[in-house]
């Protein structure tokens, strides 16, 4: 590597490196580059490393506002689709009051530069953002699962791991488009997006043109797909093919290939080589039968969840409970419904569109994926403590914080409630925004933020959680939850304790900031969607926690969870 | 998938999702490649979208196993040189043996520059603040640098002289900071 060498030696060279990067050199110091970048490895080098510089930081400060153009491309009718990812820049040009209120922040002597600067600091940028997954768990019907392994989802990624299913069925599709049906009780073993070996169970491939050449393995066989519809079955060592429809092309304990048309089954024993047998096509599972059980599990689920929504909605705890079921632009308080407070806790929404829930079809959330989407309530009162519950499906944590729910502004007793980047959950409240923060001069008044260890990570993107968090002055502490079960537990020191909380104006979803005058505001939005959000004038306890998860979550599972 | 939003249904099967996934992932490095081989950031754009049409059109001779840089770069380093000769003659615009070399070496040095990428975030943290403020509002998209110096009370050569000094000391930082980072580990 060649460093550019400070301060006389190749200096002009590096000035015209500049001068051409910022667009104002003069066209013979232009030439000069030009030779002496032919001439020189190490010059190049040292442009190159400019340049990435260059790119680096206009992305860097331009990626906010990409964000709001990446949204208007994807709720734009994308056609074709693909403009999406290089074009958001010149989808949504916001840059005219960005530049001024960046000249005014300049100007000011960089009092708003928090406001423009990109979200995070240094730690925040991960160095390559990767979800580990070649596959997904597209639907799951009455699922089971071993005792000695995890529920799984829907929408989980699932990565070169040993797939168990005790009984149910589930549905995997592969990134390269293939598309596999399990029925429990079997162990698959899945290598990549093109591979997979069926250790034990019953398994449909649905192969398409785009996936042709997914490579199926049995105990002693291997089956490579041609495009096409075709089971494998695995019992006691001893494996069975049947072709539904296409051709695939199979080699049996190292024998020679044999292609396999549509209509026809081969038995595949360990100790001999395949034998042709009559197809029986009801041993391998059946995708209707998914498509029925997966449909008729959500109606039963949904249910469940509406019995439960009503139940909570008469607790006298709860302050505000909504499920974004949106009516005329706002999503109703379900708590006040019949009280003199009815309408007041309403919350109004902005930008946040109304989407697909956790039941799609039959229940509605709200999805906050644009930089200015919120919603937002206004609860007035004093509290002497809080629970907050959600139903949230993220689908990444883009920014620094990622708002839950948070007061307006910061002042003293309002709660901020929020996820970090690093999927750390964040509760906090405001002990006195009159005194210094304690981690920055600079900062919002004097607080704490009570954070769990990091429960999220890109693999989880969409998948629904539950997560609650309770601010509980009487026994001075403060407790994370995710699904139900508790993950985080902290003391209330004497120095940051407070009993006299408000929430006031609020968002969820984002966060409303105080400088109201100003066009500029920090971007909080939650990439993702939430499908019901509660909170209580109250600490729960424990075991009230699970309950909420357990009466409201989808589907069941064996080991009890 | 069961639980994409409404406005987001892949429309041509399941590869458009891996595309958009994986070309989310790399933009920032493309970017950066094609900034190396063309004059002004709003040329990197137009090029940046055109190879992203492009990859998408190939998207299905893509194996998914292989290095998706590479492939990219060779796409991208196709659309910059078609883009480059739509360019009128007097924009400075690298000539055919530079651009070749460029584009060839850059190429062969992503995994540097990624390293690097990452090294700027601590080394912006480090600068001076008012260092700090004044490189993200030379970058910040629609200001002008002209009247950015004319606010500050400065000339504009005074104003790219100090900019000119922060770049410098932003690479040298990087410069320290990379040679520390064990290569093999920095794009992991």
């Amino acid at each position: 590597m060649n460093p550019p060498s400070e301060p006389s030696n190749g200096e002009p060279e590096q000035l015209w490196i500049e001068e051409y990067l910022d667009g104002r050199i003069s066209p013979a110091d232009f030439e000069a580059l030009q030779d002496r970048l032919a001439e020189s490895p190490s010059f190049r080098a040292t442009f190159r490393r400019y340049a990435a510089l260059d790119s680096h930081l206009w992305e860097r400060s331009s990626s906010e506002d990409d964000e709001a153009a990446m949204f208007a491309w994807e709720s734009a009718t994308p056609s074709p689709p693909l403009v999406a990812i290089a074009r958001p820049r010149f989808v949504l040009r916001t840059a005219v009051p960005l530049a001024a209120a960046a000249l005014a922040a300049f100007a000011l002597g960089g009092a708003l530069m928090g406001v423009l600067a990109p979200s995070g600091p240094a730690g925040s940028i991960l160095p390559e953002a990767s979800a580990s997954g070649f596959a997904a768990i597209e639907r799951l019907s009455d699922p089971v699962w071993p005792d000695d392994s995890g529920p799984r989802f829907e929408g989980d990624l699932v990565a070169g791991e040993l797939f168990r299913l005790a009984s149910g069925t589930a549905e995997i599709r592969f990134f390269s488009g293939a598309s596999m049906i399990v029925e429990g009780p079997a162990e698959i073993a899945l290598r990549s997006a093109w591979e997979a070996e069926c250790r034990s169970g019953a398994v449909r491939m649905l192969v398409p043109p785009a996936a042709r050449g997914f490579r199926l393995h049995g105990p002693d066989t291997e089956i490579v797909d041609l495009g096409t519809e075709f089971g494998l079955d695995v019992r006691d060592g001893t494996a069975r093919v049947e072709v539904f429809d296409g051709e695939i092309a199979l080699r049996h304990r190292g024998g020679p290939e044999r292609l396999v048309e549509g209509g026809s089954a081969w038995e595949l024993p360990a100790s001999r080589t395949e034998t042709p047998v009559d197809p029986e096509a009801n041993r391998f599972p059946d995708p209707i039968a998914l498509e029925t059980g997966s449909s008729a599990q959500r109606a039963t689920d949904f249910h469940r969840w509406t019995s439960y929504r009503d139940r909570l909605a008469a607790d006298d705890r709860i302050l505000a409970y909504y499920t974004f079921e949106e009516k005329a632009g706002l999503v109703p308080d379900l708590a006040n419904r019949t009280g003199p407070l009815a309408g007041e806790h309403d919350g109004a929404i902005i930008l946040a569109q109304q989407v697909d829930g956790r039941w799609p079809g039959l229940k509605p959330a709200m999805e906050f994926r644009r930089p200015g989407s919120r919603v937002r309530v206004r609860i007035d009162g004093e509290f002497h403590a809080f629970t907050f519950a959600c139903w949230v499906r993220i689908d990444s944590l883009d920014r620094r914080y990622n708002a839950l729910f948070l007061g307006d502004g910061y002042e003293t007793g309002e709660p901020h409630w929020q996820i970090r980047d690093d999927g750390k959950m964040m509760l906090s409240v405001m002990v006195d925004d009159t005194r210094p923060s304690p981690y920055q001069p600079d900062d919002a008044g004097f607080h704490r933020v009570y954070f769990s260890p990091p429960m999220w990570d890109l693999s989880m993107s969409g998948r629904w959680l539950h997560l609650a968090s309770v601010f509980d002055p009487e026994n001075r502490r403060v407790s994370h939850y995710v699904d139900g079960v508790r993950i985080h537990r902290q003391e209330i020191t004497d120095e940051y304790f407070i009993d006299h909380l408000r929430i006031g104006n609020a968002e969820i979803g984002n966060w409303g900031q105080p400088f109201r005058e100003e066009p500029t505001f920090a971007i909080r939005n939650l990439n993702g969607r939430m499908g019901e959000i509660a909170l209580f004038d109250a600490a729960l306890a424990d075991a009230e926690i699970t309950e909420l998860y357990e009466q409201s979550r989808a589907g069941k599972c064996a080991n009890g969870r | 998938m069961p639980d994409q939003p409404d406005s987001f249904q892949p429309r041509t099967g399941d590869s458009y999702e891996t595309f958009v996934s994986i070309l989310a992932h790399y933009e920032p490095d493309l970017r950066r490649f094609i900034r190396s081989l063309l004059p002004t950031h709003a040329d990197t754009d137009e090029v940046l979208q055109r190879t992203a049409i492009a990859i998408w059109r190939k998207f299905d001779q893509f194996d998914l196993e292989t290095n998706f840089m590479k492939w990219a770069c060779v796409v991208a380093r196709y659309e910059a040189l078609s883009y480059r000769r739509s360019m009128a003659r007097d924009r400075l615009v690298f000539r055919d043996d530079v651009f070749d070399l460029l584009a060839e070496e850059g190429a062969a040095e992503e995994e540097q520059r990624k390293a690097e990428e990452t090294a700027l975030e601590s080394c912006l943290e480090e600068l001076p603040s008012k260092q700090r403020q004044l490189v993200t509002l030379a970058y910040t998209q629609g200001v002008k640098v002209v009247d950015l110096a004319e606010e500050a009370g400065a000339s504009p050569e005074a104003f790219y002289m100090r900019l000119s000094r922060i770049r410098r000391s932003l690479l040298h930082c990087i410069e320290s900071k990379v040679s520390r980072i064990d290569p093999t580990k920095a794009t992991a």
